[in-house]
């Protein structure tokens, strides 16, 4: 397809892939060419846009007036959290199915109606945010009822889901047919993984049909009210479930990845399919900490929705954070890679951005998305989040430097391994990570501080100045002028990875299928390596970075209440 | 044998032994979970900061009464409403807060009545003087949260509006003042001595709110006319267009609505003139008229949008 890859199929329509092991059909491969090439072009789009965001709210540049500033941030929320994430979901579904499971991709049609419907959805809504007029608002990403936006966008979003729903099914419809074929035969943990995140996607999908198909027709007048609390809680099934798809779809990349770059193997099967099963029971009621500081809810339906999403999901992501370095620390020991305690990490591929990537995006989400996820998500604690910058913040940790890294992570390698092509510019790529992930770091740890510390809001293009008062946030500049710096630094970081990608697919060498370090699959079908069971392994090297981040989650939880015990009395 | 997470795993895979460091760290999970829940419900009890309050389904136009009858009870001193007992009433519309300022005191449990006249909102507060004080509300149309609340240091409080509202979002602010001690509801605010600049600078921000973005100093003269339209928000924008006209006695002035929520306030008037001003919020279609017999100036503003300047001026000569 497009004429961008270098590899060749037999007559079956199969190549054999030399790094992976894997038995690759073209049907899947033209399929995962065609979703993420337009994954990358969305990410192009939203970042094209996010320059002008950032040019804004550093207000020393102020670049943009409310109007235009609205809807730029639209199309820029709407590219990156929504486009870029769901294509991109779309290509790992048929990666961790049909490629994985070495099977044609069922219902190869239903996949190019699902992605002709994703596409029109798409344009249609940008195009619609792009001609917003008067009374109609931006929508920004949630599009609040019953603040109107153009009938237009919320037929977008309904042609959007269904394209999306519609091109989940050629996955489950391959996993149906594999395990007709091979009933006793138990999925491999990233296809599992993949077929969780279809099951929690159809759940945020429906109820994104089910939110906006009503508001279309309160939007077009078929509909007399719309109620605000209902709007709410619907739009967050998708709002928040959309993102949960990311982070499920980003942990089956992290397994795929450690393992395909840097030698992991996994630690316990029991242990990592039980927290994929967690998630699929409760991820989505993480989606209520978005009505913590509503009036429609009552106080026990928070505490209740926020508790067992606190048992049920945290601690299922707490599991991969051990699962996924003991994996990496597990597989890289038994091949005689690690020696004392962190001498795993030490001779580990630092240099290959899809290894890099990866482990950065552990890192950064856990560190920065996943410890405040949990804090905004306290019922309490909610008060002196929401709405301020420092959600922005934590959803820029999640997504843009968490699932984003990982997505580019995999990215680096669905070039060599799909297109078959080399990396142009290597050096580029090899720092390209690690400047996107630091900036985008520092830009997320920047917009917490300045919602947390100084209650700046979110979705204003300029606080230092209210018109018409007296009052402005002016104490905040000093760290406005660092977040501006890293925010600029960051799309610098995504431009040089659209850029390697699209040099890379126009003019890369054709790709001969040497990892940086040994494959892992080489290793360990040839004799040398230790036959040890995982469980007599050494992860003490995990154990000591994990018991670092629990404590560091602990004492910003204890700052955080601390904080807020300093308020007025409330309630 | 190697255990990779794209092959199918092999043998009785569920009844594989866990490494010990990993059951560790599923006990210290859990651990952790039930503590956050514990503390969050312990909170509840023990702790001063919840936001639970109870919650009314009304329509925003009940809702909106509620407020009036409210302001009307309410003593006024210079810096805003008295609450005439422990409620205090905030309606959220774009881009204001009416019910707003208010003065409070020191150590009295208020019920704070938050809700909108239009769309959803937010009650971000912060004190002035310690920024990271602060806790954000959503208010949403067609409700009434009632969340109590206490105040123990004195001092300015300023609130945003943190939920897109519409492209004046940003706009949005409000204060409340706490005393130790609130005075008497009789003073009142005496701005006398004159100033140089025309309708002692009402239509710049030396006065209240922004200043009036179409004044460009010298008013439109429609002296000996029998009729004058005045445009309320024409092509959305925030102004009465024209800001200020000069009209004879007995000039009746036809105010004509071209965007939606817009009122008009009258803020000062000559001795002895009968006009009101028009109250409501209306939306565009609307139209009101006065016949202006009394000479004098009359200066008015939309109550929503007087920080964006939209003020005005009748001169009768």
């Amino acid at each position: 397809m497009f004429g961008f890859g270098t590899f060749t199929y037999d007559d079956e329509g199969y190549r054999d892939c030399s790094v992976t092991g894997l038995r690759i059909h073209r049907s899947a491969e033209e399929m995962v060419k065609l979703f993420g090439l337009t994954a990358i072009l969305a990410l192009l789009i939203g970042g094209v846009f996010a320059i002008l965001v950032a040019l804004t709210r550093w207000e020393l540049v102020g670049l943009l007036a409310p109007g235009a500033f609205y809807t730029v941030l639209s199309i820029h929320a709407w590219n990156l959290l929504i486009f870029w994430m769901i294509f991109m979901e779309i290509a790992i579904l048929y990666v961790g199915g049909p490629y994985v499971l070495g099977r044609p991709l069922s219902l190869p049609r239903v996949a190019k109606t699902g992605y002709g419907l994703m596409l029109g959805g798409a344009v249609t809504i940008n195009v619609a945010i792009w001609l917003t007029e008067q009374p109609d608002q931006a929508p920004l990403l949630t599009s609040y009822a019953p603040l109107p936006s153009s009938p237009w966008f919320y037929l977008g979003v309904v042609v959007f889901l269904a394209g999306a729903l519609v091109a989940a099914l050629p996955f489950l419809a391959t996993i149906w047919h594999e395990k007709r074929e091979h009933p006793g035969t138990t999925l491999p943990l990233v296809a599992f993984g993949a077929f969780i995140t279809s099951i929690v996607a159809a759940e945020a999908i429906v109820g994104g049909l089910i939110t906006y198909v009503p508001t279309l027709f309160w939007r077009i007048g078929l509909v007399e009210h719309i109620d605000a609390a209902w709007y709410r809680q619907m739009y967050w099934i998708v709002g928040h479930g959309s993102q949960q798809i990311n982070l499920l779809a980003m942990i089956s990349v992290w397994y795929f990845m450690t393992h395909v770059v840097g030698g992991a193997e996994v630690a316990s099967e029991k242990v990592s399919r039980s927290a994929f099963v967690l998630y699929l029971f409760f991820i989505n009621m993480g989606a209520a900490h978005h009505l913590m500081s509503d009036p429609g809810v009552s106080a026990a339906w928070r505490v209740w929705n926020t508790s067992y999403a606190a048992y049920g999901a945290v601690i299922a992501s707490m599991i991969h954070a051990f699962a996924i370095p003991a994996g990496l620390e597990i597989g890289r020991r038994k091949r005689g890679e690690g020696g004392g305690t962190f001498g795993w990490l030490w001779s580990a591929p630092w240099k290959d951005p899809g290894f890099s990537a990866t482990i950065l995006s552990i890192v950064l989400f856990g560190f920065l998305g996943g410890i405040t996820g949990v804090m905004m998500g306290q019922m309490q604690l909610n008060m002196t989040w929401h709405n301020t910058l420092a959600t922005v913040g934590h959803f820029h940790a999640t997504v843009a430097t968490g699932t984003t890294l990982a997505f580019m992570g995999l990215g680096y390698y669905v070039l060599r391994l799909v297109f078959g092509r080399e990396w142009i510019a290597r050096p580029i790529a090899v720092v390209q990570p690690y400047l996107y992930g630091g900036a985008m770091g520092i830009t997320s740890l920047m917009m917490m501080y300045l919602g947390i510390l100084y209650g700046i809001p979110r979705r204003h293009p300029s606080v230092m100045d209210i018109p018409g008062t007296e009052f402005g946030f002016t104490a905040a500049r000093p760290l406005f002028v660092i977040f501006g710096i890293a925010a600029l630094l960051s799309i610098v970081g995504g431009a040089l990875f659209v850029l390697v990608a699209v040099g890379t697919l126009l003019g890369g060498d054709r790709y001969e299928g040497a990892l940086p370090i040994d494959r892992p699959t080489a290793v360990a079908d040839g004799g040398d390596h230790d036959d040890t069971p995982h469980h007599l392994l050494s992860m003490r090297g995990t154990f000591i970075l994990t018991s670092v981040f629990l404590g560091v989650f602990v004492v910003m939880w204890a700052l955080n209440w601390y904080l807020l015990s300093q308020l007025w009395q409330v309630g | 044998m190697m255990k990779s997470p794209i092959e199918p795993p092999e043998g009785n895979w569920w009844n594989e032994k866990v490494n010990r460091r990993e059951t560790i760290w599923l006990g210290l999970s859990g651990t952790w979970a039930v503590t956050l829940f514990g503390w969050m419900a312990g909170w509840m009890q023990f702790g001063e900061q919840n936001q639970v309050g109870e919650t009314l389904k009304l329509s925003t136009a009940a809702y909106r009464e509620k407020v009036d009858e409210y302001k009307s009870a309410a003593g006024e001193v210079d810096a805003g409403l008295v609450p005439p007992g422990t409620d205090v009433y905030v309606g959220a519309l774009r881009y204001a807060f009416d019910g707003l300022p208010a003065v409070l005191e020191t150590g009295t449990e208020y019920t704070f009545h938050l809700g909108t006249y239009d769309v959803q909102h937010g009650f971000s507060v912060r004190q002035e003087d310690t920024l990271s004080k602060q806790l954000s509300l959503q208010m949403l149309p067609g409700y009434e949260w009632k969340v109590p609340m206490q105040f123990d240091e004195p001092g300015t409080y300023h609130v945003v509006c943190n939920e897109f509202c519409g492209e004046g979002h940003r706009t949005m602010h409000a204060t409340f003042e706490v005393r130790e001690e609130v005075p008497d509801t009789a003073e009142t605010a005496a701005d006398g001595g004159g100033s140089d600049a025309a309708y002692d600078g009402w239509l710049t921000d030396d006065a209240r709110g922004g200043a009036a973005s179409n004044w460009d100093g010298s008013p439109t003269d429609a002296t000996g006319t029998d009729a004058v339209t005045i445009t309320v928000g024409p092509d959305g924008e925030y102004v009465y267009d024209p800001a200020a006209v000069v009209v004879s006695p007995g000039t009746t002035v036809s105010f004509e609505w071209a965007s939606p929520t817009h009122n008009v306030l009258v803020e000062s008037a000559p001795d002895g003139a009968g006009w009101g001003g028009h109250g409501s919020i209306e939306n565009d279609g609307f139209s009101v008229e006065h016949t202006f017999e009394t000479e004098g100036v009359y200066t008015y503003y939309c109550e929503p949008h007087l920080p964006l300047g939209m003020k005005g001026v009748v001169e009768v000569t």
